[in-house]
């Protein structure tokens, strides 16, 4: 084997090893600034959250492997999502970010389907590396939050939930919906997240003083 | 001045655009407030300024209406019915499927004034003003929001702009005729009176017509429903005595929620014995609880034992509520109770509002306490809660239930709260129902 053809192997080789790290490394390092994201919203820090979205959006956008198929494995997943096809659901749109790591839309709904599969720490996955494509959509910070809200994080859901609020394209809708979970809530951590990110942008809240009653286990069909 | 207007028309709207698209509340909020200080000014040459400045803002996106329909009309029929708990549920659905429809922002607003939420209630009639900034009703609202923030000034330039807008001015007129007048705020009734002042006197007057006056109007009140709804309501109205019960006594039965470790751990029931927020209730809804919050109705307030006994069964507790009436406690306890028809009020498995019917069936004393056998059901949950006469009045406290047999359930005479010096029976303001108690 000659020196040349000796350097191209060690090259593939390096490639093969060296090529996920980076790209592991750069996932990391968005998941990071996604958590950063959170943490400062948490805090009411405007300039940082503005900051880490820059930081974010700096990335290149992954191109897509196979626009074509991509395309039809997404227009699979939302099928079945209508009929109500998790499983089949899951599988075509794992199948479309394979296709195509950039869309944003086929990792929300990976997020919402592994919340409903209860895979929360697969859901926050998927909604972090949505939110480190696209860093202003409230959609994913809503849904990031809820995932937070039912893992009793309650610093992290009024992270995601203020953001969401930040991100909202109607915040006077936003700040209904806030107010809405802040008082019907059933699930406390949330509710009490979004108490706190109402009054953490000085909007008016009203806590629940009668919580919101679970589902009465005595009634049957 | 008006041609700096004039060119702030064309340089705000350019200036503002990116703050809009982000919709910042602030911004619109200034035109509307530019708008009521032009009014209370009587300058409507720049109030129409800041309107045109406000209609050439951004506007937000459309939402689904055909979702937020059935849910407004919803939002309506309670609100008519003063169901305020469920009108602003329906509303804030209608709103949140449609955030761009006015009507819907101005009866959300409308309904949160009701509940006297104030500042959620200025910041809708703020945004249904910035929908629709020639919207009258809208600015009524505004104006009675913020005599109730004991801000009269505002109120009368806001007033004064809903009758600018209105289409039908005397009617307006009327409509702030009737605030000035019989408004229990003080600042909404100075606020209408000032903008009545400042209503040229001969258009104010041809609205004061006096009722059979040719061209009379009668001022319709702000909450007023649709034609359909109203008579949808009237029909409603007509009610059966078992209803009459329901529609008295619902709004003053409560549900009792105990918190230990700050999670909920019993459900109850309970019902208002005063005015000023007394519940009574069975000492083993709230025995061990650690916090306490009750809902009566439209109301809810967290709540503190104010006395209790193991025999009688009973607690009283006190509460910030403040309602117009309370239920009344009937001493009666003889064997001329018995065949009596009976209706029981309560949160049977935390199924708030439950009524159902029944009669007294006999008259029992169980370690040494007077009880009512009565064969209505009653579940857990129940305990507490009223179980009502036809009058309305209540002759006993649902209290325990035999787990064998069938419909053998009891209730601690009303007698026993009397005799136990829980509180003064004196502070009960209630009437019964029919004037006399119904015995026979």
């Amino acid at each position: 084997m000659n020196n040349a053809c000796l350097t191209f192997v060690l090259l593939l080789v390096m490639g093969l090893v060296i090529g996920p790290v980076f790209a592991q490394q750069d996932a990391e390092r968005n998941r990071f600034f996604v958590q950063q994201m959170i943490d400062l919203a948490a805090a009411h820090n405007s300039k940082g959250v503005e900051t880490m979205q820059r930081m974010l959006e700096q990335n290149p956008q992954p191109a897509a492997l196979d626009p074509a198929a991509a395309n039809a494995s997404f227009q699979w997943g939302q099928a079945a999502l209508q009929q109500d096809n998790l499983e089949d659901a899951l599988k075509a749109f794992q199948k479309t970010v394979q296709d195509d790591p950039g869309n944003v839309d086929a990792f929300n709904h990976l997020g919402l389907l592994y919340r409903k599969l209860n895979q929360f720490p697969d859901a926050e996955r998927a909604l972090q590396h949505a939110l480190s494509l696209e860093p202003a959509r409230a959609g994913s910070w809503f849904q990031l939050a809820q995932i937070y809200g039912l893992q009793n994080d309650q610093r992290r859901a009024l992270g995601a939930l203020a953001n969401t609020y930040r991100y909202a394209q109607n915040p006077m809708k936003a700040e209904e919906i806030l107010r809405y979970i802040a008082e019907n809530e059933a699930v406390e951590t949330l509710r009490n997240a979004a108490l706190e990110t109402l009054q953490l942008y000085q909007l008016p809240a009203q806590p629940a003083i009668v919580p919101p009653l679970s589902p009465n286990p005595a009634l049957f069909k | 001045m008006k041609i700096l207007l004039k060119i702030l028309i064309w340089v705000t709207p350019l200036a503002m655009m990116r703050t809009i698209a982000a919709g910042q509340y602030e911004t619109f909020d200034y035109h509307v407030q530019q708008m009521i200080i032009h009014a209370a000014a009587n300058d409507m040459t720049s109030v129409q300024t800041f309107r045109e400045l406000l209609e050439n803002l951004h506007r937000p996106e459309p939402g689904d209406s055909q979702q937020a329909t059935p849910f407004s009309q919803q939002g309506q029929e309670n609100l008519a019915r003063s169901n305020l708990k469920n009108a602003l549920a329906a509303f804030r659905q209608a709103f949140i499927a449609d955030p761009a429809d006015p009507d819907i922002a101005g009866h959300l607003a409308l309904t949160y004034l009701r509940l006297n939420r104030l500042r959620e209630a200025e910041r809708l009639s703020v945004y249904a003003l910035y929908l629709s900034p020639a919207h009258s009703t809208h600015w009524l609202t505004l104006g009675e929001i913020y005599g109730h923030l004991r801000d009269p000034q505002r109120a009368a330039g806001a007033m004064m702009n809903a009758y600018h807008f209105a289409q039908d001015r005397p009617q307006l007129a009327g409509q702030l005729r009737k605030l000035a007048t019989t408004d229990d705020i003080d600042e909404v009734r100075i606020g209408a009176l000032q903008a009545l002042q400042s209503i040229s006197p001969r258009t104010a007057s041809s609205g004061a017509s006096n009722p059979g006056e040719p061209g009379h109007t009668t001022p319709p009140s702000l909450a007023t429903p649709a034609p359909s709804i109203a008579s949808e309501t009237q029909a409603i109205t007509a009610e059966n005595p078992r209803q009459k019960v329901y529609r008295r006594a619902i709004s003053l039965t409560c549900l009792i929620i105990t918190f230990q470790n700050g999670k909920t751990a019993n459900l109850g029931s309970g019902f208002l014995v005063s005015s000023d927020g007394l519940v009574m209730t069975n000492n083993h809804v709230i025995e061990k609880a650690e916090n306490l919050a009750v809902r009566c109705g439209d109301q809810e307030s967290k709540a503190e034992v104010r006395r209790r006994s193991k025999t009688p069964d009973l607690a009283l507790l006190t509460t910030s509520l403040k309602t117009k009436e309370n239920l009344a406690l009937n001493e009666t306890y003889n064997r001329d109770l018995v065949g009596l028809d009976i209706f029981v009020i309560g949160s049977p498995y935390g199924l708030e509002g439950t009524f159902s019917t029944g009669i007294i069936s006999g008259l029992r004393e169980i370690e040494g306490v007077r009880y009512i056998q009565i064969s209505a059901p009653i579940s857990p949950g129940n305990s507490g809660g009223p179980v009502l006469l036809r009058d309305g009045t209540v002759i006993g406290i649902a209290t325990l239930g035999s787990k064998v047999g069938q419909n053998l359930n009891f209730a601690i005479a009303a007698a026993e709260i009397v005799i136990s010096n829980f509180f003064d029976p004196a502070r009960m303001k209630s009437q019964r129902l029919n004037g006399k108690p119904h015995l026979d």
